[in-house]
Order: structure tokens, then sequence, then C-alpha cells
């Protein structure tokens, strides 16, 4: 498969003093992709983000826009719009003089800087705030404004910082799918960061994981899901969380016998190395309950909450795995009950490694 | 919290420290209108009975002083000019950039501001003099004076520019401005009223310069207003409603410009650079 590509990471570093903050990061960005960066707070996302719009200059490595390589050139000659975490709007100056300042650095006459702004203000609903000052708008516009400072200048890539982790829970749900129509009306490429998987997995069409300034595994958002490369991506795509528990692979290596009560055996898609350590991971949405003394692995209800629509049921002594229904079942807490899994969803991981087996 | 009865207790205490500390601005007010025996009656009358409004004009005249002010506001707006256009540009780089040699830059900067201008002036004159600027002596006055005011400056506007937050020049930087564009049109706008304001404390603060003067400028036609006064008080002065005359003409426009001022300067140095 060949296809244009937009950016290119080849083993970039970045190091801040003695903090390796980048480790040989390497990334390939189609044109037109949406790509999430994702992984925990201080993982580096920002970081590799700055060092693509060229806030950062990185300390090894190569890293290209569209064939060009751009190491040493500042900012305003790669042609990336940024949307920060905090807006960054300019407080001293109004919504359509934020709009245009970046068509005035590129000396568009006034009219038609204005016209732009106006059509893109039009766009994203903020044309009836065109006058008014930073100060004066609530959260969701602020954001709005930032996008719309983005749109304006039409750049190649976009760049968008946690843009939507200062909004409250229903309109980040909405902006969402907004930015995606955004991103596929334009035909841009994006490169959006955050730490919601959900974000990530809803919006992107290539998911990046990173945790502590390495890339863990990159790919579809769905392809992450189904085979998570270690067990730190399992853990981190899915919501709730996928279930860990010990296990010991038996003498053939075709099944597994999980290291809790009742040491239950799982059989397996596939052979394994036998006689081993292993960690199991299993996601609560693949665990079903079944009637008694028909299911595989046998437990207790410990805690149940519902939102109505789905119910999360805590199994074992202390709760330890997580069970997502979406159908609701005439169970109780303190009742006995059989929990089943196909083959085909259960994951194995080195304990050791945490790699995927 | 604070008993009503406290409060009054604190108020009270802060007038009478007001009026201690502005006795002697007032007594400078009403000795300047008094007549000369009036000046050593006992007791002393606490308001001008015969009240000399000539007394004005008079000195303006006998004393030249016109000139003197005249050489006052040079020195003055020389220094402003001088610390405002060397030290913003100082300040912004000591906001931004953290590591251990800004520390240091920092700490020298703050001990020349421990030096008082008397022990500095004998090495400066040695120097000037050397270099021939004892030749242009305001010029060489503006200089010390910009170098004994440069750390005062440079300690508010930091402060100042670190209220505004690097990533609307991150901002600026993408959206194709270059650092010195961004520095221009958003740094700074967002920085005006702090620096404005440190800049009028400078000018006032040159405006009363005494020590450099006194030493450096040898010719009467060139000295301020702070050594004319100096000048016009001998060891046998009985002058001394003329002195007081001289010295109301001499800080009442830059007592006025603060009271008027005074809103502005407190709200500029003290609120965050955005709102
Ligand atoms: N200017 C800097 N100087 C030193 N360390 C930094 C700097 N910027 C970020 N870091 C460090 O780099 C790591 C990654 O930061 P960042 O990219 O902001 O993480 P996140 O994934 O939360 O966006 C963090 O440990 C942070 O402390
Ligand atoms: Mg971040």
């Amino acid at each position: 498969m060949t296809q244009e590509l937009q950016i290119e990471l080849n083993g970039v570093d970045k190091h801040y003093g003695a903090f390796h903050a980048l480790k040989d990061i390497q990334l390939a960005i189609p044109k037109g992709a949406f790509v999430a960066l994702v992984g925990p707070s201080g993982c580096g996302k920002s970081t590799l983000l700055r060092s693509i719009a060229g806030l950062e200059t990185i300390s090894g490595g190569e890293m290209k826009i569209t064939d060009e390589v751009v190491n040493n050139v500042p900012p305003r000659h790669r042609d990336v719009a940024m949307v920060f975490q905090s807006y960054a709007l300019y407080p001293h100056m109004t919504v359509i003089d934020n709009l245009t300042y970046s068509l005035r650095l590129k000396k568009t006459p006034k009219a038609e800087a204005r016209k732009i702004a106006e059509e893109v203000a039009a766009t994203i609903g903020l044309e009836n705030l065109l006058d008014r000052f930073p100060r004066e708008l609530s959260g969701g516009q602020r954001q709005r404004v930032a996008m719309g400072r983005a749109i304006v200048r039409r750049p190649k890539v976009f760049l968008f910082d946690e843009p939507l982790s200062n909004l409250d829970a229903s309109l980040r749900v909405h902006m969402r799918k907004e930015i995606r129509a955004l991103h596929d009306r334009l035909g841009a490429t994006s490169v959006y960061v955050t730490h919601d998987q959900i974000e990530a997995m809803t919006m992107a069409d290539h998911v990046v994981v990173m945790r502590a300034g390495v890339i863990e595994q990159q790919g579809a958002p769905l392809e992450l899901y189904d085979r998570p490369a270690s067990q730190f991506v399992a853990g981190f795509i899915g919501s709730p969380a996928m279930n860990f528990v010990d296990g010991v692979t038996n003498a053939d290596g075709t099944a597994v016998t999980l290291e809790i009560d009742g040491a239950p055996e799982l059989k397996l898609p596939r052979q394994v190395a036998c006689n081993q350590k292993v960690t199991v991971g299993l996601r609560p949405e693949h665990l079903s309950i079944s009637a008694a003394g028909q299911g595989t692995i046998t437990t207790k209800i410990s805690v149940i909450e519902s939102t109505g629509s789905t119910t999360y049921v805590g199994a074992g002594d202390t709760g330890k795995i997580t069970i997502v229904l979406s159908e609701r079942r005439d169970i109780s807490v303190g009742d006995t009950i059989d929990l089943s899994i196909n083959a085909k969803d259960i994951h194995l991981f080195d304990p050791h490694s945490q790699m995927a087996i | 919290m604070m008993t009503p009865h406290l409060n009054r207790i604190y108020l009270g205490a802060a007038i009478v420290f007001a009026i201690i500390y502005l006795f002697p601005l007032y007594w400078m007010y009403v000795t300047a209108l008094k007549s000369g025996s009036e000046i050593f009656a006992y007791p002393p009358t606490f308001i001008p009975k015969d009240p000399q409004w000539g007394v004005f004009s008079h000195v303006w005249e006998v004393r030249g002083m016109g000139r003197f002010i005249w050489n006052s506001l040079v020195i003055a707006t020389g220094t402003m000019i001088l610390v405002a256009g060397l030290g913003t540009g100082c300040s912004y780089v000591l906001a931004r950039y953290r590591n251990i040699w800004i520390d240091v830059a920092l700490f020298l900067v703050l001990m020349l501001q421990v030096l008082p201008a008397s022990l500095m002036i004998t090495p400066l004159f040695v120097g000037f003099s050397a270099v021939g600027l004892l030749d242009y002596p305001r010029f060489a006055v503006i200089l010390a004076v910009t170098a004994k005011a440069m750390p005062f400056f440079v300690i508010l506007v930091r402060a100042t520019f670190m209220a505004v937050p690097a990533e609307l020049e991150e901002a600026a930087l993408v959206d194709g401005n270059s650092r010195v564009g961004a520095f221009v049109s958003v740094v700074l706008p967002l920085a005006r009223n702090g620096v404005l304001v440190s800049a009028i404390l400078i000018f006032m603060q040159a405006f009363g310069e005494f020590v450099y003067s006194k030493s450096i400028i040898q010719d009467v036609n060139l000295q301020p207003a702070s050594v004319g006064l100096n000048a016009f008080m001998g060891p046998n002065t009985v002058e001394w409603n003329n002195i007081m005359a001289y010295a109301t003409i001499y800080v009442t426009p830059i007592l006025a410009a603060f009271v008027l001022l005074q809103q502005r300067i407190v709200a500029g140095l003290t609120s965050g650079a955005l709102k």
C-alpha cells in the first residue's frame, strides 16, 4: 500500500536535560488521516505534539512534513495549526481579530480576511459573537473560537492538545462528533492528543498508545481492542478496564487454570507453551452470567451497579472481576453465579515482560 | 474575624502614622506661604495668618527655576526611555527562560540594587572621567541613574511578563508570527500596564535624583532642580519661605501626578496582566 505521507517521524528523541521525554518515536501519518495520541498523563503526548508544531526542538531523529525535513524549521513555516488545551485565545483581541490574526500576518487584504473569518464563524456557530472579547465567552464558545482560529488558516495539519478536556461531559460528546465531521469536510490531516481512550477510539482512524515516552502500540482502534500487544494497552483501551487474573497453562498448553477459588479451567483457542505462568485478560463485556453449573467460573456477586441501560457486576470476594451486562438480570449481591467466556476472547500475557502471548 | 473594636484601633493607628508621615509635606506648604517673621514665631502657627502667594513667582524668577526644572525633566525623561528600552527586553528574557544562569543574573541584578549611590559615585566618576563622559554631564547622570534604577524596573516588569501565559505566545508562533512579532503583538500589549506604570515610577525616581547629579554636573546651567535646591540652602540660610516655595514648585507636579494616577499604578502593579 503506497499512501502519500503527511507527517513522518523517524527515531525521534526528545530530552529535557537529563529527562528522556520521547524515546525513538516511529510514526507515519498519511494525508487525510485522523490520528489520536493517547496515554496516561505525563507520558509525552503533548511533547510529541509540540515537537510536530515546532514549539519544541527535537534532540534526535528526523521529522518530515510533506516530504520536507522540518527538524529546524520554526513553527511559522510548518503550515500547521494548533488548538491548545487552554485555548490560548488572545485576550486583548475580539473574536474576529483572533480569527483573522494569522490572515493578517499573511497580509491578506482586510475585507477578504474578514469574509473568510465570517464564513468559518458561521459554520461553527460563532456569527453572533464576533465583537466579543474572549473573557465574555463561555467555555464552549471559547473552544469554538480556538477551533475557528485553526480552521481559518486552512493548514496542512491540525494539531489538537486535549481540546475538550475543559468542557462538561455532554458538550464533550457533542464536540467529538463535530470535530470529526469537520476533519472529514476539510479533508485535513489531524493529530489529536487525549488521555481519554473513548475519545481516541471513537474519533480516530489510527490510535497511538504511548507510555513513558515510548509508543506502546499503534493501529486501527478495533485492532488495538482485539489484539492488544501488551497488558498496558489491554488495560488502557476499553472501558471498564480488562480484568487480569493470574493463571497457569496446563500440561499440553490448550487450557489455562485461573488461580482463584475453584481453580476454574478455561479452554484456549490455540495451543501455547505448557505449564507456564500467565496473566489472563478477560474483558468485562465478554463475560456472561449463566445459570449455576453451566459456566466455567463459579463465583459470588459482591457489587452491583446499574445505570439503567448497563449493569456493572463485581464478582469474587473483593469484586475483583468486573462483568458488564447490557440486559437486566434477576441477580442480587451474594448470589452464586457461573461465568462463561468464548475461547477467542481470552487474552494471555507474559507476567514478566507483560507482552501478549 | 476582626471585631469592630479592633478595626477602629487599626484605623486610628493608620491615621496617626499618616499624619506623622505627611506632616513635613504640610509644613513645607505652610512655611512657603508664611512671612519671614511668622516662620520664627513661637508658638508656631499652623495656618499662615497672611499667605504670601507672590513667593512662588518670585522664587521662580530669582533662582532661575525654569532651567533647573528643565534639566530635571531631561534627566528623568532620558532615564525613563533608557530604562524602559533596555529593561523591557531584559525582563522578558528573565521571565521566560528558566535555568541556573538566569538565577545568577537575577541575583546580580538585585545586588546592584543593594549598593548605595553614594558608594557607587566615586568609581563611576573616575570611569566617566576616563572615557570623557564628563563633557556630557547630563548624559552621564542619565547613564548612572539608569544603572541604579534598572533592577527595580526589571524586578517589577519581569513579574508582569511572568503573568502572561507562554501558550499565548506559542499560539502566535504557530499562527505564523516570528518570536519578535509574537512579543510585540501579543506579549507586550498584555504586559502594557505593568511596563507603563514601572516606567512612570522610574521617571519620578529620576526626577528627584540628587547624589549623581550633585557630583557629576558642575555647570550650574545643567544642574537639575534637586541640586539647585541644595545650593539654595547655605549654612546661614534664613529664607525658609523661599526655599519651601522652591520645594513646593519642585514636588507638587509629581505629587499631583502620583495622586491622579495612584489607582492605575496600584492596579497595574498588582493585577495580573490578563483582565
Ligand atoms: N519544558 C519541560 N522541561 C522539563 N520537563 C518537561 C517539560 N515539558 C514536559 N516535561 C516532562 O515531560 C513529560 C511529558 O510531558 P507531556 O508531554 O506534557 O505529557 P502529557 O502526555 O501529559 O501531555 C512529563 O514528565 C513532563 O514533566
Ligand atoms: Mg498534555
